[in-house]
């Protein structure tokens, strides 16, 4: 059941991420985008680091992509140009790929005899075990990071508003 | 990773901060009020309401400092709380009153309420941040603090210098703190942990020596470097002549002053509790490697870069910025000294010297109308406005070490300690440096003076209005002044120097 699921979405989150780089359209980039994310969340969850997996869904899924989507139909952008940058990404940027995922490989294989082997979840902390850290251990510079990011609306307000 | 066995009483979180939470409602009420209740009435009317509830904020937060424990703290090292922190945290909240008193006049925006308020949230985050012994803790407080002072560097929207300082103070901020990140997570991976007593004890446990281990002295590097941003101390001064020169000026003054005594104080206690077992010497003939060579090498760097580039400025703002960096050097042998004499020199010093620039940036904002900023349109000041330039005296005096001043025994304690300082006269060399230094700094705030007091006045030119809160302020600091250099045990004994 485990083996299924991750692969169905990790399938799902690779071609996701191959539709982002591929489509020419911003708004089918950012579509697949939910989809990677999603699919990542789904993943987390199979580790049984569940409020890692909602947290997943509801900042990166939710309100960051809604704000990609809405910037994007804001501004009206249409499909991308190419460039003469472009064309040299493609002629660096693939060889480049290739050059890395060919060393990570070949790190993976070599070494792969001296991994540790690692039950799925072990290392993952839990939901109240994240609570009793940000609550407790760490309540001080958790409260004190909320008026900083007030200070951090303020001051983007303060120097993107025009001044009569 | 183990998980920490603590308990925090809430009630006692609460008892414990209830100063720092006394500004913070202060700053969101005046926040509010701005947005609704005063939204249409006069510019006036909203600054002396802005100023009125930020100082009862402040001086609120004072009496509960007064009235809270002399010694606590909370699991963590998150707050440690002493005598010596509570003076460090009255003196800021006394600065953030004094800049808000001089801040009457500003004419540079019309949004009163965010101005005020972020001035408030910045001496929150140096009250964090001088009560805590937590590195998490200090990293964040470092960057509240840092982000307000951006924004307080380009709040003023008519004029592109501020924009190009708050910029240049943004980039050169946001490195340093990764910077500083980097050393303090190399220390907390030495160590094992991210209270400053704990790692001292980490670091000086037994083998393997961890004068051995070069993580450290790359962490060492690290964190000299990510507060040597913050100090604006040399060769990491590149941003101050121009955020000096381009913040307005009540921001500027508010930089150069509570945000030096935070973070001076701060450092000081990271490289003086943290990394005590690590210290080195850097005196001559008896050389051993740690922080103390670092910090002298950035000391006299700055004593010469600063002092010598301010000999050719021709302007007030950077005249005082390189001159800023000098004093950096001066300030840093108090934490070279590494001695509890030391540490209450370092104090007295930068708060004196905070006192002062607070007063010269204030005299500089009162001239702004006019638009004077080069030395050489200060001539006929003593003419046109005697009280200003009787007060542009006293601090700029006060900054040389002229005695009766407190920037005098200021320098002599600071001197004093390092020259004490294990192995005796170790430091003699770098102590002659300084006054040497000291010597060719009276040359350029003379220059100053002898604009405002000797330069012949052009013609025809009206007395100089200054506002009565301005006034009464400058006059304030500059008694002041005086009065902590006639009698400097008023402050030394609450800092620990018998």
């Amino acid at each position: 059941m485990h083996l299924a699921l991750f692969l169905i979405f990790g399938a799902l989150c690779v071609a996701g991420a191959l539709n982002l780089l591929l489509q020419r359209h911003p708004i089918n980039s950012a579509l697949s985008l939910i989809v990677v994310m999603s699919s990542l969340a789904v993943l987390y969850l199979l580790l049984g680091a569940e409020f890692l997996a909602a947290a997943q869904v509801i900042v990166y899924s939710g309100a960051i992509m809604v704000l990609f989507t809405f910037v994007i139909m804001l501004l009206n952008a249409g499909r991308e140009e190419r460039t003469r940058g472009s064309k040299m990404a493609y002629v660096i940027g693939f060889p480049g790929a290739a050059v890395l995922l060919a060393l990570l490989a070949d790190i993976f294989i070599t070494h792969s005899g001296e991994f540790h082997r690692v039950h799925a979840g072990e290392y993952v902390v839990s939901t109240a075990a994240l609570s009793g850290v940000l609550f407790r251990d760490l309540l001080l510079p958790f409260e004190v990071t909320s008026i900083l990011i007030l200070i951090a609306i303020l001051g983007a307000v303060a120097l993107a508003r025009k001044e009569h | 990773m183990n998980p920490m066995p603590v308990s925090v009483s809430y009630s006692e979180l609460l008892r414990l901060t209830w100063p720092e939470i006394a500004v913070t409602l202060a700053g969101i009420l005046i926040l509010a009020l701005d947005l609704t209740v005063l939204r249409r009435a006069s510019l006036a009317a909203r600054l002396r309401s802005g100023v009125a509830i930020a100082c009862a904020g402040c001086i609120a937060a004072l009496f509960l400092l007064g009235y809270s424990d002399a010694f606590a703290s909370l699991p963590g090292s998150m707050l440690v709380i002493t005598p010596l922190t509570h003076v460090v945290q009255m003196a800021l909240l006394a600065l953030a009153i004094f800049t808000l008193l001089l801040s009457f006049s500003i004419r540079f925006t019309s949004h009163i309420g965010e101005y005020f308020a972020l001035i408030l949230f910045a001496t929150v985050a140096m009250m964090f941040l001088v009560a805590t012994q937590n590195l998490l803790l200090i990293f964040v407080a470092l960057e509240f603090l840092s982000l307000s002072l951006y924004i307080l560097t380009g709040f003023d929207k008519h004029s592109r210098q501020s924009a190009e300082a708050a910029l240049k103070y943004f980039l050169f901020g946001g490195m340093s703190a990764g910077f500083l990140l980097f050393g303090m997570s190399l220390l907390y991976g030495l160590s094992g942990s991210i209270e400053l007593p704990k790692i001292a004890a980490a670091l000086s446990g037994p083998a393997p020596g961890p004068g051995y281990d070069p993580l450290l002295w790359v962490a060492i590097v690290m964190v000299a470097i990510g507060f040597g941003f913050k100090i604006a101390a040399a060769p990491f001064h590149l941003w101050a002549p121009d955020a000096y020169q381009g913040a307005p000026t009540v921001s500027a003054g508010f930089l150069a002053s509570s945000s030096k005594v935070a973070s001076f104080f701060i450092f000081a206690q990271v490289v003086a509790v943290a990394l005590a077992p690590v210290a080195g010497s850097g005196a001559a003939r008896a050389y051993t490697p740690g922080w103390v060579p670092t910090l002298i090498l950035i000391a006299a760097l700055s004593m010469v870069v600063g002092n010598l580039a301010a000999l050719a400025q021709t302007s007030l703002r950077r005249l005082l910025a390189y001159s800023a960096i000098g004093h950096a050097g001066y300030m840093l042998l108090g934490i070279i000294a590494h001695s509890p004499r030391g540490l209450s020199a370092l104090l007295y010093y930068v708060i004196t010297y905070a006192l002062a620039v607070v007063g010269a940036f204030g005299v500089l904002g009162a001239l702004e109308s006019e638009g004077i900023d080069r030395i050489a349109d200060l001539a006929g000041l003593s003419k046109r406005a005697p009280g200003l330039a009787l007060c542009l005296l006293i601090f700029l005096l006060s900054l040389a070490g002229i005695p009766p001043l407190s920037g005098f025994f200021a320098k002599f304690y600071i001197f004093s300690a390092a020259l004490e300082s294990e192995p005796h006269l170790g430091l003699l060399w770098l102590i002659l440096l300084a006054v040497a230094m000291s010597a060719v700094s009276l040359y350029y705030y003379l220059r100053v003076l002898k604009a405002a007091y000797v330069a012949p006045a052009p013609l025809d030119q009206p007395k100089l209005r200054i506002a009565p809160a301005t006034r009464l302020t400058l006059w304030i600091l500059a008694a002041l002044v005086v009065l902590v250099g006639c009698a400097p045990s008023l402050l030394l004994n609450s800092l620990g120097i018998r």
